[in-house]
């Protein structure tokens, strides 16, 4: 178990930045992943752990152990690909033993060692077969046996479950999460899938073209967003801006076009202040529909708006509602949804609870 | 059947017909030659006879280590330029990777001349060394029985094939491949030797195949270093007396049966698996820039390669020009007497009109069943185009030497084509269609190549628009896909003007002599001669050079796949 520490990491390739002074510590035993859109930067920060990108600046620690400038082949990582590279020349089990056989591991240890985490991953069965003969899933176990019987200083996953079907990849999710707290693997795992990250991850770091934006457990990240990227890219959510009217007592009052909000800044070292201009995220799950009791209900008060749903989308666990109020659009969705219907021209209101609304940078 | 399916069918059949009168036939006439006795009874005797033989054992012996070495030779040539024009970039890298391949198409025949004035026991590198007194007396550079210089000479010209198939072939393994073997603590060359080699065996034993094949069979240079105990000199000098002598049969089935087995053992080791990459490479490769101290040692490599491969055509042009070429080391005085002399012969100008005229015509023979052919694999769903599609790439797995034999079997009195006999009647025929089916899959190659780029929403718009079938092709796909058909004729042509096993033993009558037989003859005269055909030599290499050029400007870098098999 080694702790890994990136410490103003940079890489450009050409003119284009892939990551800009990166720094954060992985802890041991920890299963990290690296989160953002397509050319932020993760693939780049990840290949800079294994070692097959070598950073313009900056420092790659395992440990206490300076591992910049140390080739791929002396780190003792386990990586696993996105295409899992199994080489098909060679059998399951040669496969397998490929990374034993480097170490120079006495013949009979590496014959058990094979066979024990084939096992693993219930692929002892197919060890004799060829890889071109095994289904995607098969594959990336073999690939996952391959990583781990080098009994590696770190697991690193590269998007490895983006070429299975649904169903396999919620099975191999756990899968990995299994096989690395068992074995007390500091894991780093790249992915654009936040499901897959939300699920399995001790904690996660959001990349934004080159830079961090947040790193947090998966509940911080979800729940309090430090700025708009982060909260648009992790879950869906629903952006209004508006005024900050007052800063008084429990969190922030704002001002929007479809009503007052009381809120609270994520971001730490910024507390908004009055008048100035902000965007408020809330989540479409956080809403609550409901009936107007009484008409002036839905002016002045906070946390409140008035309006009516336009369409709904109905999913069976949930309904997804497309509400407008005083000229703006919002995503609302109704958990276990009893309403077969919610006729337009019925006015309604929704309500949101203050902790749940996150005030952030225009 | 339906009336939709009735012109492809039609298509098959003819091209069928033509591969079976014209390929397969020529071939089931040497087996009857070589296992049907006077008697008209199967023997094994003729067989047995050859293995018996210690000239004809001699001659295999040697046709075979010729191979190994030249395809040794241009394997070591050939994969350390693939791998490092995989992966670097250095100065001169483009002109340099086309500039390789020149000297696939320079015929090593004309080569032979001209290596023969650099190496020989007079040659140029012997008077050049002597005179710096690195020497005492002239050393024979060629060997006692010429093995090596001809060992040089083909592995120099058919390296590019060993090269093409392993670029293809190493841009083909994913990275990932070699990453992962580096996460493992496997680098350097224990890494190329453990995962990058294997992976690209398949196409390095494609393009070896061909490779020893050629080599196995090659006609010309042996015949050119008067290298007699090889097989395919013995069966072209057997052909005088064809009539009652089966030994020659035996030994083209010998040789048959040697290709066949080594397609066979190529297809057990390689061919099951095919290492076909599982997922598709999912980053290209980052082709590195290199200092200019390894990017000087890339450049130089290229240019060594090829500056060697080019020495003897460059002793080719230098003979050409000069009055005496003997015991100097540039020609004693410069001159262009040999081409005027070259032209005047009476041998000269019909065997260019000659050449020409059966190099045109099996153009156009193959470029009508090129795409037809091309036509019926690529555009129908017709049972059993998967084998015409293999057939029409057979005739480069078969030696020529092989098919130039059959041809002449076929022709021979008493059999089913006795009126097409060169010797008898004119070899225009069987010369065009010799010519055509050896150069076939190069247009076949090409065609379907066009029509898989070319999409077929083409042409079912136009049908949707009232245009009918045959129509819609002239109308629409051929002009889309002109320029692949161009280039591939062009190579097609250039090819079929310095063919060489079928002119020299299918061209029999001194009026009939295509360009090589011309430059063959005139070579064994005395006196001049070998400059003189060294003249017409470079008549024919500028000849190609332009064609060629021609066809690289049409299709860019599409060029090489044309090679790939």
């Amino acid at each position: 178990m080694i702790s890994i520490r990136i410490e103003r990491l940079t890489k450009r390739f050409g003119g284009q930045v892939a990551l800009d002074g990166v720094s954060f510590t992985i802890e041991p035993g920890e299963i990290f992943f690296l989160l953002g859109p397509s050319g932020c930067g993760k693939t780049t920060l990840l290949r800079s752990i294994a070692g097959f990108c070598v950073p313009d600046d900056g420092r790659v620690y395992f440990g206490d152990e300076d591992v910049t400038f140390l080739p791929p082949h002396r780190r003792n990582t386990g990586m696993m690909f996105q295409s899992y590279a199994l080489w098909p020349h060679l059998t399951v089990a040669k496969n397998v033993a490929f990374g034993l056989e480097e170490r120079r591991v006495p013949r009979g240890d590496v014959l058990l060692r094979v066979a024990e985490a084939l096992e693993s991953v219930k692929m002892g069965a197919y060890a004799e077969r060829k890889i071109a003969q095994l289904s995607g899933g098969q594959q990336q176990r073999v690939a996952l046996a391959r990583a781990l019987v080098v009994r590696p200083r770190a697991l690193l996953l590269d998007e490895p479950l983006s070429n299975l079907d649904a169903k396999l990849r919620l099975e191999m999710r756990a899968e990995i999460r299994r096989v690395c707290k068992e074995s007390g693997l500091t894991a780093v795992y790249v992915t654009h899938d936040q499901k897959e990250a939300l699920s399995i991850s001790d904690r996660m770091a959001v990349l934004e073209n080159g830079k961090i934006a947040q790193i947090g457990r998966p509940t911080e990240v979800y729940r309090f967003p430090q700025s708009k990227a982060v909260a648009d890219f992790i879950g869906e959510t629903n952006f209004l801006s508006g005024r900050v009217v007052a800063g008084t007592g429990e969190g922030t009052l704002v001002e929007t076009p479809v009503g007052i909000f009381r809120g609270f800044a994520s971001e730490p070292d910024w507390s908004p202040v009055s008048g100035e201009t902000v965007t408020l995220s809330i989540r479409p799950e956080c809403w609550t529909l409901g009936k107007v009791h009484s008409t002036g209900e839905a002016s002045g008060q906070p946390n409140l708006c008035a309006g009516h749903v336009a369409s709904t989308v109905y999913l069976g666990e949930v309904a997804q509602h497309h509400f407008v109020s005083g000229g703006a659009d919002l995503k609302v969705f109704e958990m276990n949804p009893q309403a077969s219907s919610h006729p337009p021209d019925r006015e309604q209101c929704l309500t949101v609870d203050s902790r749940d609304v996150v005030i952030l940078r225009r | 059947m339906s009336t939709r399916q009735l012109a492809p069918t039609c298509v098959f059949a003819a091209t069928a017909l033509f591969f079976f009168f014209f390929f397969l036939w020529p071939l089931g006439e040497t087996l009857r030659g070589a296992f049907v006795g006077a008697d008209g009874r199967l023997t094994f005797s003729y067989l047995f006879e050859v293995f018996r033989n210690r000239i004809y054992l001699e001659g295999l012996s040697n046709a075979f280590w010729l191979a190994v070495w030249s395809t040794a030779l241009a394997l070591l040539l050939a994969l350390p330029l693939a791998f490092i024009s995989d992966r670097f970039l250095f100065p001169g890298k483009g002109v340099l990777s086309a500039l390789l391949l020149v000297p696939m198409i320079l015929p090593p025949f004309v080569g032979a001349i001209g290596l023969k004035a650099v190496l020989g026991h007079s040659g140029a590198l012997n008077t050049l060394l002597l005179e710096i007194g690195a020497l005492d007396s002239p050393v024979d550079w060629l060997g006692q029985g010429r093995f090596w210089g001809i060992v040089a000479l083909n592995a120099l010209h058919l390296y590019p094939i060993l090269y093409l198939n392993a670029t293809a072939a190493l841009a083909n393994v994913d990275p990932a491949m070699e990453e992962a073997a580096e996460n493992l603590g496997c680098s350097g060359l224990r890494k190329f030797f453990r995962i990058t080699l294997p992976l690209i065996m398949p196409g390095l034993f494609a393009g070896g195949t061909i490779v020893f094949i050629w080599a196995f069979t090659e006609l010309g240079v042996p015949l050119m270093f008067d290298f007699t105990r090889v097989t395919s000199v013995q069966i072209f000098n057997g052909i005088k007396d064809i009539g009652g002598n089966p030994f020659p049969f035996a030994l083209v089935v010998v040789m048959l049966a040697s290709t066949v087995l080594l397609y066979a053992c190529g297809k057990f080791l390689f061919g099951r698996s095919g290492h076909a990459m599982m997922a598709k490479a999912t980053g290209a490769r980052g082709v590195r820039t290199l200092g200019w101290r390894g990017g000087a040692a890339c450049t130089l490599a290229f240019v060594a390669v090829i500056g060697l491969a080019i020495l003897p055509h460059l002793g080719v042009i230098a003979a050409a020009f000069s009055r005496d070429w003997y015991g100097t080391i540039l020609p004693a005085e410069l001159t262009l007497e040999n081409f005027r002399v070259a032209l005047g012969h009476d041998l000269t100008l019909p065997s260019i009109q000659n050449s020409l005229k059966y190099a045109g015509l099996a153009t156009g023979v193959d470029v009508v069943l090129g795409v037809a052919i091309a036509y019926v694999v690529v555009r129908t769903r017709l049972p059993g185009r998967e084998v015409l599609d293999a057939l029409a790439m057979l005739p480069l797995a078969v030696p020529g030497l092989v098919l130039a034999f059959g041809y002449l079997a076929m022709t021979q009195e008493g059999k089913l084509f006795q009126s097409l006999n060169p010797v008898t009647h004119s070899p225009l025929v069987i010369l065009v269609i010799a010519y055509s089916v050896r150069r076939l899959p190069y247009v076949v190659r090409s065609a379907a190549a066009g029509f898989q780029q070319t999409s077929v929403t083409l042409e079912e718009a136009a049908q949707g628009l009232g245009c009918p079938p045959f129509r819609t092709l002239r109308k629409i796909t051929l002009p889309l896909i002109a320029a692949n058909l161009l280039a591939g004729g062009l190579l097609a042509f250039s090819f079929a003007m310095l063919e060489v096993s079928d002119s020299l033993i299918l061209a029999q009558k001194q009026q009939d002599f295509p360009i090589t037989k011309a430059i063959y003859e005139l070579y064994q005269l005395l006196g001049d001669g070998r400059l003189i055909a060294a003249a017409l030599g470079v008549w024919a290499m500028l000849f190609l050079a332009v064609t060629i050029l021609g066809a690289s400007l049409l299709l860019g870098k599409k060029l090489g796949a044309l090679f790939r098999v």
